[in-house]
């Protein structure tokens, strides 16, 4: 079951997150993401989200001289990065609230 | 730039085996990240999870193509052809069923699975060839006025074969039953030749069409009518091949005396072909239709 709940951390989201500082390439953002996500991303997870959302305008790839082409993050993939971020920020201080209170309720 | 580097030399490369599962995406998607992909392959290894994780992720990205990666009315017109064929392969299945159970004179009317399957068959053929009837004609005829007023006679000759291809066969077909004189009809031999024939002249009707969209590059409302009503054509059809396949079975089970068979073999080849034509009709009507959205970006 505790699995199960990494589900919310979609990997589109956990690529936007990665190339919110700086433009990376694919090797760089499988690396990023294990590092500061502790999740795994293969190469055809990372390829299907990076079409997707260059489909979509929330990246877009840079010039590259060899194969590795950076991204970088667009306005509207910050957008919705930041508005993603809020909601799940929302989601860990009610979680944090309740759980304080529980911990208060079985240490009385 | 991140500062992250790949891994020093000596690092596997890219497997063939990776190598084939990136081969079983869309050309136009291998095009635009074949390259990069191949690059993490060979910075990150390819192990057993990579390659399946590629294989897997190739079926979203024929049927949710990337809509970056296509020209709207090409995508169209490519879905068209590969829809135009798969449902010119269904339909030629569906007239050989019909031929083997239906047209024996026959109709169980003890087994009511097999009576509505009948049924919901012949509706779903009608509504299918209604559907190319309603949505073909209108882009056959853009075709051709452009091809006549271009005077491309080869084009004409493609958006004419579905009709004499089929007039041809249909004289073919006449003149050898009445050269052979079968007494109780023809052979088994006799059967699958004309089978054969039948299935060259449906390749022949669906090639000639599919030639004419890719030479002759039409767009426009006619071609999104064509692709929303090839998205119903192959809906409609699919339906009339599971009733097919259930209507089949049913007589294979219950009463092979109404059909024009008595082993199961036959069934063994149709409902695989059937299963594999419908597959094809459906994946490529789907990305028509979504290519043919209004919302849908270039």
């Amino acid at each position: 079951m505790t699995d199960r709940l990494d589900r919310w951390a979609d990997p589109p989201l956990l690529v936007l997150a990665s190339l919110a500082d700086e433009p990376k390439h694919g090797y760089a953002i499988t690396q990023d993401v294990a590092r500061t996500m502790g999740v795994r991303l293969s190469a055809g997870t990372l390829y299907a989200v990076l079409s997707r959302l260059e489909s979509r305008g929330m990246i877009e790839p840079l010039e590259s001289e060899d194969r590795r082409r950076p991204y970088r993050l667009t306005a509207a993939g910050a957008h919705a990065l930041a508005v993603q971020a809020e909601r799940m920020n929302q989601v860990a201080v009610v979680a944090r609230e309740r759980l304080g209170a529980l911990r208060g309720l079985a240490g009385a | 730039m991140s500062a992250e580097m790949p891994p020093p030399a000596g690092s596997p490369g890219t497997s063939m085996l990776a190598r084939a599962a990136l081969a079983l995406y869309p050309a136009a998607w291998r095009a635009r990240y074949g390259d990069e992909v191949r690059a993490l392959l060979d910075d990150s290894g390819a192990g057993p999870r990579t390659i399946a994780s590629l294989a897997w992720q190739a079926l979203p990205a024929w049927i949710w193509p990337a809509r970056h990666l296509y020209d709207r009315p090409a995508r169209m017109r490519a879905s068209l052809a590969t829809v135009l064929a798969a449902w010119t392969a269904l339909t030629g299945l569906a007239l050989v069923f019909a031929q083997l159970t239906q047209a024996q004179g026959l109709r169980p009317a003890s087994h009511p699975v097999v009576q509505w399957s009948y049924w919901v068959f012949d509706g779903a053929v009608l509504v299918s060839v209604l559907a190319v009837a309603a949505g073909g004609l209108p882009l056959w005829l853009l075709m051709m006025r452009s091809a006549h007023r271009e005077h491309r006679r080869r084009e004409i000759a493609y958006l004419l074969s579905p009709a004499v291809a089929p007039a041809m066969y249909l004289i073919v077909l006449i003149a050898t039953v009445r050269l052979i004189h079968p007494a109780h009809g023809v052979g088994p031999w006799w059967f699958l030749a004309f089978v054969v024939l039948g299935f060259a002249a449906g390749g022949i009707s669906a090639a000639g069409p599919g030639l004419a969209l890719r030479r002759l590059r039409p767009r426009g409302p006619a071609v999104r009518l064509a692709a929303r009503a090839a998205g119903v054509a192959v809906a409609a059809m699919s339906l009339a091949g599971a009733a097919s396949i259930v209507a089949a079975a049913g007589l294979y089970s219950w009463a092979p005396q109404y059909a024009g068979y008595h082993e199961g073999w036959p069934l063994g080849i149709y409902l695989p072909t059937v299963l594999l034509a419908a597959a094809v009709a459906i994946v490529s009507a789907t990305r028509g239709i979504r290519a043919a959205r209004p919302t849908a970006a270039a």
